[in-house]
């Protein structure tokens, strides 16, 4: 959707995590942006490594937390005090405790589906560019910790970046060019 | 029994070698002293590649003969249900038992059941993932998605039980052309719908969240290219990139984090239903606790009886393995232990507060014409999980399957016997009855249970059952990692072009 695509760049994997985390803190410490891991599992600490802030969905969250609370407060108060009044035993038309329970659960209908669509929003916009998944055989849902540093990346070079990956210990290190169609 | 030589990465274990108890390691903790590990959540060496095989291949594979039996009899009973409401509709509520003094019957007493049964998937999803329980990896795929089916279960009652069903969106607030004609917002009953209805939605979209990078797995294990295709699409085109995972993980604990006071607030807005109306036997305080442990109780018991299938019948002994059960079981007997508390509680306030009516119901709950359903409910709930003192018997796949089933059955009854004991001695002694269970009353509750296995058998059929990337990440990746060389990874590629 938002995923800027990139044909070419270069490939490498590891095979267990401790190994991609230390990867990803020297691809940082080289200076590179357009890089991505891609992995079967989350791994703990990689945000850090790959020189990345905490994510930004609880700020959302809260944003649509509010929202749900004031759509529900304003719904129940309009309809009870001013478009529909119902006189029970003349209680108050502004009865707040029993507008509480439809306004938590607002709170959290709108909360949780609106931070679960944000995420994957979010998620899709951070992508740096890469080849779409299955036009490129990675192992990434298996078992395999992949590497994927861009051709556009600006600290890119041919010959230079395969060889850096290489000198991080990677395995299967290759040079992907879908649109040229060589492949190292 | 001996066993396996014990190393910081003693994670290679049979499911039968499994005691339960942590691997004392001796001399390796602090200052020389023992350490204690706990045994592996996955057992059976398996490597990250054989979890994508052994999850995955019931989805990929033709159905067993076993399968397709298990299909035609929740098929069949899906059947009598949909005839059962045909049948409802057709010719009215005068079908079923519901009648004076008894206006609440089977279909208030199976709603609050399969509601309950739901609130264990979540319980297992969202509070044992904030309390970093791990051994919540292997079953809380299966559980969410009993989650979804219960509640689906669960929206048909309050909906026949309206009545005229046909009706059934003017429960929904919408400016309309009715005058407009809105919902009583102070009604119990308009809260029921907010609740359920987000519980329905945001169970969904937490399983689903959950279900991304597996369904990105199984796309990457499709070969047949629509399969690819449908796969890549429900996947949202998941590729396991770090950075959609930062977000994705922040996201998953919000959803963890909302779904569990979601959880308890469904069962407490439910007991509302009973608790705010001026009723001997439901006008307590201690309803919303009293049914929010009960449906956690009723829905492990169902979340052990589907789990004793899936070890069964699907292979699935080394991700649910008989570590998980037993704490099931641990959950099942504290819980237990829990209504029992509740059930004394009410009598000893229905005695304590002096209320004539009160005393009078609960007597009548106990030892009137009812009391062999009170007497079903107490042994079934409060007793039989007893015997989970014994750890032979918490890890007796037996014993446990064949508690779950009481737990249910009594659990049922402990919503017949709230619903109708109240109901069936009204103030006036002329307004005494009895409520009689027609054979309709039966066959929608039959019924209801063949929709329920209809839809999770489909999910065993087409999706992954044990949430793989989860799994994965508890795993020790010395054990499970692949033995990678770059002959490999131009294999499948040199495969396929071939």
């Amino acid at each position: 959707m938002f995923t800027p695509v990139s044909k070419k760049g270069v490939l490498g994997h590891f095979c267990e995590p401790d190994e991609a985390l230390a990867a990803a803190a020297k691809v940082r410490d080289a200076g590179f942006t357009h890089f991505d891991f891609l992995t079967p599992f989350p791994i703990h600490g990689m945000e850090e490594a790959m020189g990345q802030k905490r994510s930004w969905i609880p700020w959302a969250t809260g944003a649509l937390a509010l929202c749900g609370i004031l759509f529900a407060q304003g719904l129940q108060n309009w309809v009870m005090i001013f478009d529909w009044p119902m006189n029970f035993g003349g209680k108050p038309f502004w009865s707040w405790p029993s507008f509480i329970p439809i306004t938590f659960e607002a709170m959290v209908f709108w909360a949780a589906l609106g931070s679960a669509l944000v995420a994957i929003a979010a998620g899709k916009r951070d992508t740096v560019p890469q080849p779409p998944p299955m036009e490129i055989e990675t192992g990434a849902t298996v078992d395999r910790f992949v590497l994927w540093i861009s051709a556009t990346d600006p600290k890119w070079s041919e010959s230079g970046t395969p060889e850096f990956v290489k000198g991080l210990g990677a395995n299967g290190v290759r040079l992907v060019d879908l649109e040229g169609g060589s492949d190292v | 029994m001996t066993r396996p030589e014990a190393s910081p990465y003693a994670t290679v274990m049979d499911d039968s070698q499994l005691t339960g108890r942590p691997i004392v390691l001796a001399g390796a903790g602090p200052y020389g002293g023992d350490l204690e590990v706990p045994e592996p959540l996955v057992t059976g060496a398996k490597k990250w590649s054989d979890v994508d095989q052994d999850i995955c291949m019931h989805a990929e594979r033709f159905p067993t003969k076993r399968w397709w039996a298990a299909f035609a009899v929740a098929l069949t009973l899906l059947g009598v249900l949909v005839v059962s409401l045909v049948t409802l509709l057709y010719a009215g509520m005068g079908i079923v038992g519901v009648n004076h003094p008894v206006g609440w019957g089977t279909f208030i007493v199976n709603f609050v059941f399969w509601i309950g049964i739901g609130h264990a998937g979540t319980l297992i999803s969202a509070v044992l993932y904030l309390f970093r329980q791990q051994w919540r990896t292997g079953i809380n795929r299966a559980a969410e998605a009993m989650t979804l089916f219960a509640v689906a279960c669960a929206g048909i009652f309050p909906i026949i039980h309206l009545g005229r069903a046909w009706f059934a969106y003017w429960l929904v607030p919408y400016p309309n052309a009715r005058g407009p004609l809105w919902i009583n917002f102070n009604s119990p009953l308009a809260w029921d719908i907010f609740a359920i209805s987000t519980y329905g939605l945001v169970s969904a979209v937490f399983w689903y969240v959950g279900l991304l990078p597996d369904l990105a797995t199984v796309r990457d294990r499709a070969t047949h290219p629509w399969r690819k295709r449908i796969y890549n699409a429900l996947s949202l085109g998941w590729n396991g990139s770090h950075r959609m995972w930062r977000h994705y993980e922040s996201a998953y604990m919000i959803l963890a984090a909302l779904a569990t006071p979601l959880v308890f607030s469904v069962h407490t807005i439910v007991s509302f239903d009973f608790a705010t109306s001026v009723m001997p036997g439901w006008h307590t305080t201690i309803f919303p606790p009293y049914f929010v442990i009960g449906a956690i109780f009723s829905g492990f018991a169902m979340v052990i009886t589907l789990m004793t299938f899936m070890r069964g019948y699907f292979g699935m002994k080394s991700y649910i393995t008989l570590n998980h059960m037993e704490s099931m079981a641990k959950i099942l007997m504290l819980t237990g232990m829990l209504v029992g508390f509740a059930y004394s509680t009410e009598f000893f306030m229905a005695w304590y507060s002096g209320s004539e009516w009160e005393g009078f119901v609960f007597k009548n709950r106990a030892f009137g014409p009812y009391g062999w359903a009170y007497f079903i409910m107490f042994t079934c709930n409060a007793i039989v999980p007893q015997v989970f003192w014994w750890k032979k018997l918490r890890r007796h796949t037996w014993v446990l399957f064949v508690v779950s089933i009481l737990v249910n059955v009594g659990m049922w009854f402990e919503r017949y016997v709230i619903v109708v004991t109240s109901l069936h001695r009204d103030f006036l002694p002329s307004s005494w009855g009895m409520y009689h269970l027609t054979k309709w009353d039966w066959s929608i509750l039959i019924g209801s249970f063949g929709l329920f296995f209809t839809l999770f058998l489909l999910f065993v059929r087409f999706l992954p059952v044990v949430a793989i990337s989860e799994v994965k990440g508890v795993m020790d990746p010395k054990v499970a990692k692949s033995a990678s060389t770059d002959a490999d990874l131009a294999a499948p590629r040199a495969a396929q072009e071939a």
